[in-house]
């Protein structure tokens, strides 16, 4: 019964949240609603933020405080992505250093090497240097998927179907096909069978699956490598490729301690991206067979990602393999820190589950009804007098709303122990204060 | 230069103060990736043999650590490549780049590097040599006339004994760094021992210890080539960021431009809409992604059309990416030689429209145009072009990866060019000398939506601040040089020119901006074979020009050679240039007489 109430009760919020956006955009209606959740872009959403916290009514328990009148002059934490991480002196130095080539005539030897290694770790023959992982991602899929018609199995909370404008089917004419996602990111492989096209008229080709490892909407969760098996065995049996977005791959490694060739031992290719916790400015890796590289090389020319000096970033990359990849411990246990410090506050408003946080992503659930995360993201960016005196500094904590009813937290790099105790100090403090509104 | 040889204790401190000394911060630039970072688990690449024979060559413990970090890939500096004050880090890298090493064994470049350069010009010994080698052999007491081999000098010119051999201890013995191990000195020994399954192994793990040395005594001691004069002229893409440029980079403050906080980002891309009298822009990844962004986001319905010309480069070398990812076709005009097109012909596509054609949306021009020959387009045409397409009430698209240097061209500003166009886009890393990156430019709706666009094709990068500092630095000081990259286009065909060659010819109207083309007579000489002719030195020309003189250009077509200056190019460079150049046409010329002579 209460769940039924609270099924409904989210439903409604959905729906209000929804009008309320639609009346204000005096009916652009440019943004995406997903069967599942709330997706909306974030422009909107940052938008939606200020516009919520000024005009929403439907959240009748929470009243922010009052914002501090003078400047923000405290603490900042940026929690917001671990895309969001600046190059390390070390780093720069060692974009500085490297040998430079034009990588168009594939002369970079940074970037050769880059490749090497790679493909060494990942176990497999080939890789290749590509800007984002974006591209990585669709360079893949589009590499994979060459005949028309083709379709690409995938999670339906995969961050390449939901986050990626669709760029297959928009630029590749590859019909994305989603299978249920499960809360740890897995999805049932026995789908797989159930889904596969066979030769009727009516239907597009079944040509890839997908997976994504770390899951980035599930939390930041660790694939079980017995799954990815599982998945390998079942799309090669079906003649499939396997394509793993590994975007945090070597968080996967780090959470799990089984090595980059065993967890891709049943791909066929993956992307990891060395712009999140790793730190680089700039870059992903594509690996795969020797065949599959020199397509994608073709694609990549295409979609207009050949760079001229990529050695610059190829030796970010290096330096981040050398230096940065034993580091992403120590964003996980701060995860696991704040993730802890919210479960322990045992606020029935602002929850969290400590064993769901793998790596380095920490998914906070908010009550429907108490606070929407725009009005959570909004309380945490701003600074009340009350606050400041009472925790002693000023601290502005920025995250991003997620789902309709969860916020999340991402730790990386540039946020250390001290950013983390802040976070906590801050985080216990807004909870309390909603608390003490909702009851 | 490479330094291979067993040096006696007191030597190899000298050596490296010296390299230390002159070329201290250059010559770590190399260590970069055979840099092993201790924190990572396994131990270092080196081997423990490895150390104890610099223990042996007597090198103080500091000394040591400076080699020990698996050093390989220090590259010879040639004396004479490029002065000192000039470009000195550049010269390191300029050998790797361009040679067809093949690259992923950086590691153990070195030797292939020097095996490289060199294969050109590795001879066997001529007939005195091998004379005084015989006078060399040692006669043995003894009933029989027993032979015995000394160490040859001109061993360490024989590309399979580089990096590993050294002289023994006495004449009669040589000495193979990599193993520690004395042999005799043979030729055919030496070449059985580098065949060895364990040398080979040793060699693979093991870098040649040899650290470079500078001076000139050494090098001409191991027979080594003076210098090589190495210029790359086959694309202005492949300028590396100078020094100056990376202190910019490095200083550069960055943000995440994913969420448009780059402030160094966002200065680049108003200082470029200011430059062009745009209202906004965006930095891409490419030149390539740059036009596929404005062409998509111009033609953002279904059933779109663009023109453009069939020599341009949107054309020919996008892999036709406008059609293949963006569903847009493309209707192509013909390209007259001063890279525009007849207007005319353009007004007759819009005789007949109705539901048959596409809706034809977009006009795309180049400015300059490559495949015509880096021409800027004339001011009057754009205007007339303009002004058509206002009637027709279609959008103007233009590609100015080098618009830049039409402007310098010209003598007008770049917002001149593009007074009129729709959008433009900009390339950083052709003339300009950036690494990468170009810019979409138009209006600031165009640009919202062309941002959706990056986004969708991957081209948002995160933290690219210190890649679009180098394009402000770029703006701001190579921009004045580039009218010296023009005149040096033209010094370089003036000399073709004094020829007076039948077999290559040049035009010398057609030298408006940096690109230039020879025309090949497809009798004595087509395209490839002259490129190939001045990638390599013969023996005689050496002799002659007294210098290495290595060029690199690119076949176009069958006929037409492409050269490109660009800000590494130097007034020596262009004398050298211009130096091969002659004679390699006086060869071709003279080839049949040559052969009739004969």
């Amino acid at each position: 019964m209460l769940l039924l109430w609270r099924t409904t009760s989210h439903r409604l919020n959905l729906f209000v949240f929804h009008f309320e956006i639609i009346c204000l955009n005096k009916g652009k209606l440019n943004h995406r609603t997903m069967s599942r959740g709330v997706c909306i872009s974030r422009t909107l959403r940052s938008w939606n933020c200020t516009m919520g916290y000024f005009g929403a009514h439907h959240y009748k328990w929470y009243h922010p405080p009052p914002p501090l009148q003078v400047g923000h002059k405290g603490l900042t934490v940026d929690l917001r992505s671990d895309t969001i991480t600046k190059p390390t002196e070390g780093m720069k130095k060692a974009m500085m250093e490297a040998l430079l080539g034009d990588d168009v005539y594939r002369e970079d030897p940074t970037v050769t090497e880059l490749e090497r290694r790679m493909s060494e770790l990942a176990g497999k023959e080939a890789a290749l240097f590509v800007p984002s992982g974006t591209m990585g991602n669709l360079v893949s899929v589009l590499g994979h998927c060459e005949q028309r018609g083709s379709e690409a199995l995938l999670g339906d909370q995969a961050h390449i179907f939901l986050y990626e404008q669709a760029g297959m089917a928009q630029l590749g004419g590859v019909q994305p096909h989603i299978i249920p996602t499960r809360a740890d990111g897995t999805f049932d492989s026995q789908e797989i069978y159930d889904r596969m096209r066979d030769e009727d008229v009516h239907c597009p080709r079944s040509a890839l699956v997908c997976i994504e490892n770390t899951h980035n909407v599930c939390g930041g969760k660790v694939l079980p490598c017995h799954w990815i098996d599982e998945v390998g065995s079942v799309a090669h049996s079906l003649g499939l490729p396997l394509h793993m977005d590994g975007a945090r791959l070597l968080n996967a490694v780090i959470a799990s301690g089984i090595s980059a060739d065993r967890i891709l031992q049943a791909c066929d290719s993956a992307s990891v991206c060395f712009s999140k916790g790793l730190g680089t400015p700039v870059g992903s890796v594509i690996v795969g067979t020797e065949e599959f590289i020199q397509k994608a090389l073709r694609l990549r020319k295409v979609l207009g990602g050949g760079m001229r000096q990529a050695g610059m970033l190829a030796a970010a990359a290096i330096y981040s393999l050398d230096n940065m990849v034993n580091r992403l411990a120590d964003d996980h246990r701060n995860a696991f820190v704040l993730a802890q410090a919210i479960c322990d506050t045992e606020s029935t408003n602002v929850t969290c589950v400590p064993e769901d946080v793998h790596t380095n992503i920490v998914i906070v659930n908010l009550r429907s009804g108490s606070i929407s995360p725009e009005e959570f993201c909004a309380r945490l960016a701003l600074v009340s007098e009350e606050e400041a005196k009472t925790l002693g500094e000023e601290i502005v904590i920025k995250i991003l709303p997620w789902t309709a009813t969860s916020v999340r937290f991402v730790t990386h790099h540039d946020v250390l122990c001290d950013g983390i105790q802040a976070t906590v100090a801050k985080l216990k403090y807004v909870i309390k204060e909603i608390d003490s509104q909702r009851k | 230069m490479y330094w291979s040889k067993r040096k006696k204790s007191s030597d190899v401190p000298q050596l490296m103060d010296v390299f230390e000394s002159e070329h201290g911060q250059q010559g770590r630039r190399s260590h970069l990736l055979g840099d092993e970072r201790p924190n990572e688990e396994g131990e270092t690449s080196q081997p423990q043999h490895s150390s104890n024979i610099k223990a042996e060559r007597g090198l103080t413990p500091k000394k040591k650590m400076k080699i020990e970090k698996d050093t390989p890939i220090i590259i010879s500096e040639k004396p004479g490549l490029f002065s000192d004050d000039e470009c000195p880090e550049e010269s390191h890298n300029l050998q790797v780049q361009g040679l067809n090493i093949t690259v992923g064994e950086v590691r153990t470049v070195s030797s292939e590097l020097i095996l490289s350069l060199d294969e050109p010009t590795v001879k066997e010994p001529s007939q005195e040599e091998m004379e005084e080698e015989e006078m060399d052999t040692k006669f043995l007491s003894g009933d029989k006339k027993k032979y015995v081999q000394k160490f040859r000098q001109f061993w360490f010119k024989i590309p399979e004994f580089q990096g590993w051999l050294a002289e023994g201890d006495s004449p009669y013995k040589a000495f193979c760094t990599v193993c520690n191990r004395d042999m005799r000195a043979g030729k055919s020994e030496l070449q059985r021992h580098c065949k060895g399954a364990k040398h080979i192994k040793l060699m693979a793990k093991h870098q040649p210890l040899a650290p470079i040395s500078l001076s000139e005594d050494i090098t001409t001691e191991a027979g080594l080539p003076q210098s090589v004069t190495f210029v790359d002229l086959r694309s202005d893409t492949v300028t590396r960021p100078s020094r100056a440029m990376k202190n910019a980079m490095l200083e550069a403050a960055v943000g995440d431009d994913a969420f448009s906080e780059d402030p160094t980002v966002n200065s680049l891309e108003k200082k470029v809409a200011d430059m062009l009298g745009k209202e906004a822009a965006l930095f891409v990844p490419s030149g390539t992604m740059a036009n596929l962004v404005c062409v998509l986001t111009h033609c953002w319905g279904r059933g779109s059309e663009v023109i453009v010309g069939d020599e341009s480069y949107m054309y020919q070398k996008m892999q036709g990416g406008i059609a293949q990812v963006g569903s847009v076709h493309h209707r192509i005009i013909k390209n007259l030689p001063d890279g525009t097109f007849s207007l005319d012909e353009l007004r007759s596509f819009f005789q007949d429209i109705d539901t048959i054609c596409p809706t034809t949306t977009l006009v795309c021009i180049e400015n300059t145009h490559n495949r015509m020959g880096g021409k800027a387009l004339p001011l009057s045409w754009l205007d007339e072009l303009s002004a058509i397409c206002e009637e027709l009430n279609l959008l103007l698209h233009a590609d100015g990866a080098r618009l830049i240097n039409a402007s310098v061209a010209l003598g007008v500003p770049p917002s001149r060019l593009v007074a009129r166009c729709h959008s433009v886009s900009l390339c950083l890393n052709k003339g300009l000398g950036a690494p990468m990156g170009s810019l979409v430019v138009g209006t600031q709706e165009f640009i919202t939506r062309a941002a959706k666009i990056r986004k969708m094709l991957g081209g948002v990068l995160h933290q690219c601040g210190m890649i679009a500092a180098a394009g402000i630095y770029a703006l701001d000081n190579i921009v004045s040089q580039l009218s010296a990259d023009h005149n040096h286009a033209r010094a370089i065909a003036h000399s073709v020119l004094e020829e007076h060659s039948s077999s290559v010819t040049v035009d010398m109207k057609a030298f408006q901006t940096n690109i230039g083309f020879l025309h090949c007579d497809n009798i004595r000489v087509d395209a490839k074979k002259l490129c190939q002719r001045l990638q390599m030195v013969t023996d005689s020309e050496e002799q002659e020009i007294e210098e290495k003189i290595i060029v690199m250009m690119l076949p176009i077509t069958d006929t037409v050679v492409r050269f490109m200056t660009h800000h590494e190019v130097k007034k020596d460079h262009v004398k050298a240039v211009a130096k091969k150049l002659k004679y390699v046409i006086q060869e071709f010329d003279n080839m049949m007489f040559d052969h009739y002579k004969v």
